[in-house]
Parts: structure tokens; C-alpha cells; sequence
């Protein structure tokens, strides 16, 4: 808590964004078209955020985080008919993807780099055409649901639950077990031969980023009440556009994914009004050129000019004092 | 009893393909330590070239595939040197192979939406003449199509299996693979290698594809399916075994048919993932490999 | 025939080499020596063109080759013979060396090369399609040689030869070294640790420390040298003392 109120002057202008999302709408009409967007930025915040524990601080690249997203979907789906409250089947969903993580984490986290990235792929897969093959019809909700529909409250428990991921990733950032992480990131087998426990971290990660993509299930459910095909939230898609926005705001990084989302669910709004369908071919070779010649996308970026900067100012010094 | 016979028939036929698809992704893989995650999309993408030259100037897919490969030759090419060869100037090898998995996978999605543009949503496939026909040898149907594909997975794994060990590119292809460094000192062109790979992989890929348009049908979201059935075949032939792709790739195709009576045809698919689930986790390595394990484990 | 023109070298942030330059003259043997870490496998590295020095300029017969990519430096006539051999350890002694003539002249020569290798180190053909990580340190040494010398080259780099191998087969391969570089006016330029074996086969040398060049001469005068014996060839302070 000490850091929060040391670095303040920093925290501001963030303080000063999540209160306007707080506020505003409740005193102004906002348009359905942007409580909509903010819905869906929320969730890839909480979903990019979510692979981003994985994938930029372990260093390890799960291709399977749909598997995560849906499983919270059904979770919180089916409790939320079954007339549980929705915060709590949300909770729930976090819960219940955590298990499947224990499932899917068992076999395939002793797995080296690539092979992890394949057997949670292979993972998601089957529980994709599993899920495609038991609900092959509508899932809907009653009609009671959908009357006393309103989006206010979508918004809200994506925001909450967005604050949530980011304040989740902070604090275990910022804990022994994110300098676990890392550690598990650049050197696995020196962090092993150090002591550390790397499977034990590998697994809690593994259960915290399981839990926060549930979560973010949970708030599309809650979202978008019926589904046309229910193996759809297990779409790869919903792997890969969040990592899409982990890459292009940067990855390892607090602020990356938010940003990445922002890039990605607003501007993308924007460009396909003018480009139509290219615009997500565009944001394909977007993706592409950040992860070959930005590795530590916008936010690294900055971040590397400073760097460059403060080289330049020091080698300037010195060639001044001698 | 018939029906065990048909099973295995069809299991073998469709094997032949799955073992197809699987050879380019275990070249990219054994040479480069690749893992070309958008190999599904190229065999779409061969699909289409194939669906394109029937449909403007009716020319049989089978005849055309001298054309398909020289289209996604081409386009293996391209693959290499805009997005891959940067990575090799990585020099750590974790960090290449992370970067190859999402790169590829950013290719996936530039190529499914291109080709949706180009070609829509709609799914494609060849209705020729022989499309629905079969041959019956003692009461068994063996589908025409299925056995083009068993002959051209024959004719390609003798290929490779010449090319490989006779010809001085697959001596360089090797030596490159066994270490790249010493092969440049030796004067091999190590780039120029592997650019040469990635473009018969990404061919091979092609062929696969049309074997798959005129068997089946294509749509442009589709790779990832045929992507994990080549994975399946090229962990079980084991990783840079290529000799061992048509084999392994046969083997699944049994096991399927054979899991067919067990849960039935829609979880198909998820058996072999299942399968595959399971063999990463004891023998990674693969069935036909006696190497050590700790290639792939952390532990 | 090689000019070394003080070039640096790095690894990342790391300087190995500091204004190091050196000659080697056309059918010379010139060694150069220096203790673990001093720098001798980073200048074969750079000659070599697996690394790229900083500044300066390597240039060989004329050509500057410093930014030329490794295999168009070995198809120009340099080979070298790499620290710890790097064979294609599943390719058989003789893939290794029809790999080692992957140039286009030396491809067609290939046959007639093969023979003389044979020849040169008899053992070879008897172990011709065994693959090359069954082989003995000895062995692979020689199939090492053996490689290299396949593209015909016009320069010989050695490096470090001599490490893990018996006396006895040092001195053999070391008298079959001196042998091709009379009979084929091969110039060799070879880095080793093995101070006293290193100069009584060169004609000249020279003695690196930390990075840079220490002396240079003929390596006759080096034998005799009162400080490089006591530093490098291990005079025991008994003897200085009486």
C-alpha cells in the first residue's frame, strides 16, 4: 500500500480514468454504442490480462485460453439460470475454470515450450467440438432474463471485474511469485537449479490466469444471455485476439494489455467502419510486425526510446568528463 | 466383420492424407524447430488455388496440382522471408520458438480473413466426375479420391526419403539441421536451405489441400481442424522423423476408424486429440523414436 | 594472404578483441597462442565470418571478406576446422565429407578429393559409413580435418586441435598438417593452447593475452625465448633458479 500512496503523482491520471468510467454514466446518457464497446473492452482487458500472466511474465504460451473463457461462459450460464445470483455465478465460473485448469494444467505444464503451446491448443480444440456436439441447438435464456435486460449492469460488472484482473496481476506481479515468474521465463532451468520450485509456480499461474479468464467468461454470459451456437466461445478467436492485444500493447507489462485493448476493441470499431472486412487483415500484419520488430509493443517501446535516450546521455557524459 | 475390414480400408485411405499434411509441418519443424501454425491455412489456401483453376478453366484438381505447387511454393517462399527468417536472427532458441508460434498464428488470421475476402465465408468444394465414386474390391469400397491421396502420399514420402539421403540439397538440409554453423562454414548456403524448405513444406501443404477440397470441402476458418490432425501424425512419427510420417499418419487414421465404434463419428476429431493429449504426455518422443525425452519435458 | 587490420570484437556488450591485427603470408604455418579466454577462437570466428568485427577490416588474397556472410567466405578458399570439431554427428564420415565440398568446383572434384583424404588418413575409409558420433576423438579430429580440406581451400584455419586428443596422435595429425602444407603450399593458420606443438610446426607466430596481440615472430625465437618458455611452456622455478 506504501508504494500506492508514494507514487500518486503517477497513479493519478488512472485514478482519474476509472473514476470517469465510474461516474459518468450514471449522471450522463451514454449511447448504447459505446456501453457496448466498453463491455467488450472490459473483457478483453480481463482476458489479455489473463494471458498475459502466462505468456508474458512465465513466458509460456498458452494457445488454449478460449478453453478458459468458455468454460466460464457455460459456468456462469447454467448457475445464473439456475437462479444464482449473478456476481455469485460469476465467482463461480472463475471457480469452475480453475478446475478444468487443474485438468488441463496436470498433463501438459511439464511440457517444454512448444509442446505446451500444442497440447492446450489440442485441449481447446476438444473441448470445443465436445461442447459443439452436446449443445447443438440455441441456449438460451428464459424470457424473464431478456425483458429485464439492460446494459448498465453489464457494464459495471465488466468494469469491476476488469479493476479486479488488473489489481490481481499487480499484486502477484509484485510478489514472490512474480519474481518467480520471471525467473521461470528467462531461465527455467537455472531458476530449478536455484531451488525454485518452477512446476509449483507454473501451476499457481496457471490456476490465477484460469480464474480470471473464467471471470471474464462469466461477464460475457452475463452479457450476452443466448447463444446461437454454443461452441463458438471456444473459438480460437478467443485466444488469439486477446494475445493479439497483450503483443500489440506489450507484453510483460501492466499497462500493455490494457492498452492492446483499447487498440483493439475501439480502433478496430473505427477502422472497420472505413475499411470493412481488410481491417482485421490489417490488424493481422499489425500483430505480426510488432511481434517481429517491437517485441515490447507500444508500451516497450516507449519504454526503449527512454532507454536509448538515457545511453546516448550517459556515453555524452562521459566523452564530457574525459 | 466386413465392416471391421471397411473400417481399416478407410482408415488406411484416410491415414494416406493425414500423413500428407503432416509432412510439411514435420520439414519446418525438424529443420528449423518451427512450429508452423498456420500450416492449415496454407492447405486451405491450396485448396482454393485448386477449387479456382476448376472452377474458371475446369481443369481436373489432380492436374492442377503441378500448378498448386508452384502457387504455395511460392507462397512458402514469401512465408519464409517476411516472417521467419527475422526470427532466426534470435538468438535465443525459446524465445524463436514463441515468436514462430504467434507469429504463425498471426498469419492464420491475416490469411483466413484474405481468403474470406477473396473467396467468402461459403464453403468450397469439387464436385467432379469421380467425386463420390469408389472401386469395390471384394465387397470393400475404397473411395478414388481417398486412394489419389494414398498414392500421392506414397509417391511424396518416397520423395523426401530420395531427396533426403541421396541428393546434396537434403545433405545440406541435414547438415543444417545438425548444426547450422558448421554447415555455413562448410560453404552451405544455410539461409538459402531452409528458404528452399519452407517452400516445399508450404507445397506440400498445398497438395494436401487439394486432396482435402475434392475429398471434402474447405471453408476459409477450416485450418486449424487439418492443422491438429498434422500435429497428432508428427508427434506420433516423432519430431524430424520424416520417414515415419506415413506410417504414424496411418496409424491414426485406424485408431479413428477404429474409435468410430466406440463413440461414434461426431467426436471423431476429439479422439484423435485425445489420443494425442495422451502420447505427449508418455512418449513424446513419438512411437517410432528411441531418442531421450528431454527435448520436450522441463523436468 | 590474410590481413587482420585491428578490428575489434564483441560479443553483445562484451569486447573480446581490441585492435588486434596480424598477417599470414602464402604457404606459411603461422600459430597463434594464449591462454583459456584469451581470444584465440574469437579472431577464428571472425576470420571465418561466424562474427563480425566491430571495426577494422579482415581481407584475404585482396578481398575484404569482414562483412561477408560464412559460407561465401569458405566458397572465396578459407576453411576452417572448428573448436571441438562440430561434425554432423548423424551423418555418416562420408556425408561429413561430401558436405565439407559443398562449393560448386569442389563439388565436381569431389570424388578425386574423397580419395585423397582416404589417403591422407587411411582410417576414414575403413569407417566411411559409420556415423560420425561413433566415432573416436582421434578419429573425428582427422574426419574433421578431413572436411575441411574437401573445398580445396587456399587458407587452413585450425582451431585448437589438440584439445582431449592422446600426445601420440597430436604429433601424428600435426606431422600429416605440415606434410599438406609442403606438398600443396597450403597456408595454415592454426590457434592452439598446445604451446610447444603449435610452434614447432609454424614458421611464425603470435602470442595473444586478454584481447590483444602480445609479440609476434618467428617461432623458432619463441622456443628459445627466456619469458615464453617460462610463461607458456612450463620451465619450473627450479630450473630458473639454478
Amino acid at each position: 500500500m506504501s508504494t500506492i500512496t508514494a507514487n500518486w503523482k503517477k497513479l493519478l491520471p488512472s485514478g482519474v480514468v476509472v473514476a470517469a468510467c465510474i461516474v459518468l454514466p450514471m449522471v450522463m446518457e451514454i449511447g448504447t454504442n459505446i456501453l457496448n464497446l466498453m463491455v467488450m473492452l472490459f473483457i478483453f482487458i480481463i482476458l489479455s490480462q489473463s494471458w498475459n500472466l502466462m505468456g508474458g511474465y512465465t513466458g509460456q504460451i498458452n494457445l488454449g485460453l478460449a478453453a478458459f473463457f468458455g468454460c466460464g461462459v457455460l459456468a456462469t450460464h447454467f448457475l445464473w439460470k439456475a437462479e444464482v445470483p449473478i456476481y455469485l455465478a460469476v465467482l463461480a465460473g472463475g471457480v469452475a475454470t480453475m478446475v478444468l485448469a487443474v485438468i488441463i494444467g496436470l498433463p501438459t505444464l511439464r511440457l517444454r515450450g512448444v509442446y505446451f503451446a500444442i497440447g492446450t491448443l489440442a485441449f481447446a480444440e476438444v473441448l470445443r467440438i465436445v461442447v459443439g456436439n452436446i449443445f447443438t441447438t440455441w441456449v438460451k435464456m428464459p424470457g424473464s432474463y431478456v425483458a429485464t435486460y439492460s446494459l448498465l449492469p453489464r457494464y459495471y460488472l465488466g468494469l469491476v471485474i476488469a479493476l479486479i484482473a488488473i489489481a490481481v496481476v499487480y499484486f502477484v506481479t509484485n510478489s514472490k511469485l512474480g519474481l518467480a515468474m520471471v525467473a521461470v521465463r528467462d531461465d527455467e532451468e537455472a531458476a530449478q537449479v536455484t531451488g525454485v520450485n518452477t512446476f509449483k509456480y507454473k501451476v499457481l499461474t496457471l490456476l490465477i490466469s484460469a480464474f480470471l479468464a473464467g471471470l471474464g467468461g462469466g461477464v460475457y454470459a452475463f452479457y450476452r444471455l443466448s447463444f446461437y451456437t454454443m461452441s463458438q466461445v471456444f473459438s480460437p478467436l478467443w485466444t488469439f485476439e486477446p494475445v493479439m492485444a497483450v503483443m500489440i500493447g506489450g507484453a510483460g507489462t501492466l499497462l500493455g494489455p490494457i492498452i492492446g485493448s483499447f487498440f483493439l476493441v475501439i480502433l478496430s470499431e473505427i477502422f472497420a467502419l472505413k475499411l470493412g472486412e481488410a481491417h482485421l487483415i490489417i490488424f493481422g500484419i499489425l500483430f505480426i510486425l510488432v511481434v517481429l520488430y517491437f517485441p515490447y509493443g507500444l508500451v516497450g517501446s516507449v519504454d526503449q526510446v527512454r532507454q536509448v535516450m538515457a545511453r546516448v546521455s550517459r556515453s555524452r557524459l562521459w566523452k564530457a568528463i574525459h | 466383420m466386413e465392416d471391421v475390414i471397411q473400417a481399416i480400408a478407410s482408415g488406411i485411405l484416410v491415414g494416406a492424407l493425414y500423413a500428407l499434411i503432416a509432412y510439411g509441418l514435420g520439414l519446418i519443424m525438424g529443420i528449423m524447430k518451427f512450429l508452423n501454425v498456420a500450416h492449415g491455412s496454407l492447405l486451405i489456401l491450396g485448396g482454393y488455388v485448386s477449387y479456382w483453376i476448376f472452377t474458371l478453366w475446369g481443369i481436373n484438381p489432380y492436374l492442377s496440382i503441378p500448378l498448386v505447387i508452384i502457387a504455395t511454393f511460392l507462397a512458402g517462399l514469401i512465408l519464409y522471408k517476411l516472417t521467419l527468417s527475422p526470427l532466426l536472427k534470435l538468438p535465443d532458441i525459446e524465445m524463436r520458438v514463441a515468436n514462430s508460434l504467434l507469429i504463425t498464428f498471426g498469419v492464420i488470421y491475416v490469411l483466413d480473413n484474405a481468403m474470406a475476402l477473396i473467396w467468402t465465408p461459403n464453403s468450397r468444394s469439387i464436385m467432379a466426375s469421380y467425386s463420390g465414386e469408389a472401386i469395390n474390391i471384394f465387397g470393400v469400397k475404397l473411395s478414388l479420391t481417398g486412394l489419389c491421396g494414398l498414392g500421392i502420399a506414397i509417391l511424396v514420402a518416397v520423395a523426401l526419403y530420395f531427396i533426403l539421403s541421396k541428393t546434396y540439397l537434403g545433405k545440406h538440409v541435414r547438415a543444417a539441421t545438425q548444426d547450422a554453423e558448421a554447415a555455413s562454414l562448410c560453404g552451405v548456403n544455410v539461409q538459402r536451405t531452409y528458404l528452399i524448405s519452407c517452400g516445399i513444406a508450404v507445397a506440400l501443404a498445398g497438395v494436401a489441400g487439394v486432396i482435402v477440397v475434392s475429398s471434402y470441402s474447405i471453408t476459409p476458418g477450416g485450418g486449424l481442424s487439418w492443422l491438429l490432425i498434422g500435429i497428432v501424425v508428427m508427434v506420433l512419427a516423432g519430431e524430424g522423423n520424416i520417414n515415419a510420417i506415413l506410417p504414424a499418419g496411418i496409424i491414426l487414421g485406424l485408431v479413428e476408424s477404429a474409435s468410430i465404434f466406440v463413440v461414434g463419428a461426431p467426436y471423431r476429431q476429439a479422439v484423435a486429440l485425445v489420443i494425442f493429449i495422451i502420447v505427449l504426455m508418455f512418449r513424446p518422443q513419438g512411437l517410432f523414436t528411441k531418442k531421450r525425452t528431454d527435448v520436450y519435458y522441463n523436468s | 594472404m590474410l590481413e587482420i587490420s585491428n578490428i575489434d570484437v564483441c560479443y553483445g556488450d562484451l569486447q573480446a578483441l581490441w585492435d588486434v591485427s596480424l598477417t599470414v603470408g602464402g604457404g606459411e604455418i603461422v600459430t597463434l597462442v594464449g591462454s583459456n579466454g584469451a581470444g584465440k577462437s574469437t579472431i577464428m570466428k571472425a576470420i571465418s565470418g561466424l562474427l563480425k568485427p566491430k571495426t577494422g577490416s579482415i581481407s584475404f588474397e585482396g578481398i575484404c571478406v569482414n562483412k561477408l556472410p560464412a559460407h561465401r567466405i569458405a566458397e572465396l578458399g578459407i576453411s576452417m576446422v572448428p573448436e571441438g570439431r562440430r561434425l554432423f554427428p548423424q551423418m555418416s564420415v562420408l556425408e561429413n565429407l561430401e558436405v565439407g565440398a559443398s562449393a560448386r568446383e569442389a563439388k565436381k572434384a569431389r570424388h578425386n578429393t574423397i580419395s585423397w583424404i582416404y589417403e591422407l588418413f587411411p582410417i576414414l575409409r575403413a569407417r566411411a559409413r559409420q556415423r560420425a558420433v561413433t566415432l573416436s576423438g582421434g578419429e573425428q579430429q582427422m574426419l574433421a580435418i578431413g572436411r575441411a580440406l574437401m573445398s580445396q581451400p587456399r587458407l587452413l584455419l585450425i582451431d585448437e586441435m589438440s584439445l582431449g586428443l592422446a600426445p601420440l596422435l597430436v604429433q601424428e595429425i600435426s606431422q600429416v598438417i605440415k606434410d599438406i602444407n609442403k606438398s600443396r603450399k597450403l597456408t595454415i593458420f592454426l590457434v592452439e593452447q598446445d604451446v610447444n606443438m603449435a610452434l614447432s610446426m609454424a614458421d611464425r607466430g603470435y602470442i595473444i593475452e586478454h584481447g590483444r596481440i602480445q609479440s609476434e615472430g618467428a617461432a623458432r625465437a619463441f622456443l628459445c625465448n627466456e619469458r615464453i618458455k617460462e610463461a607458456y611452456l612450463g620451465i619450473s622455478p627450479v630450473e630458473k633458479a639454478g
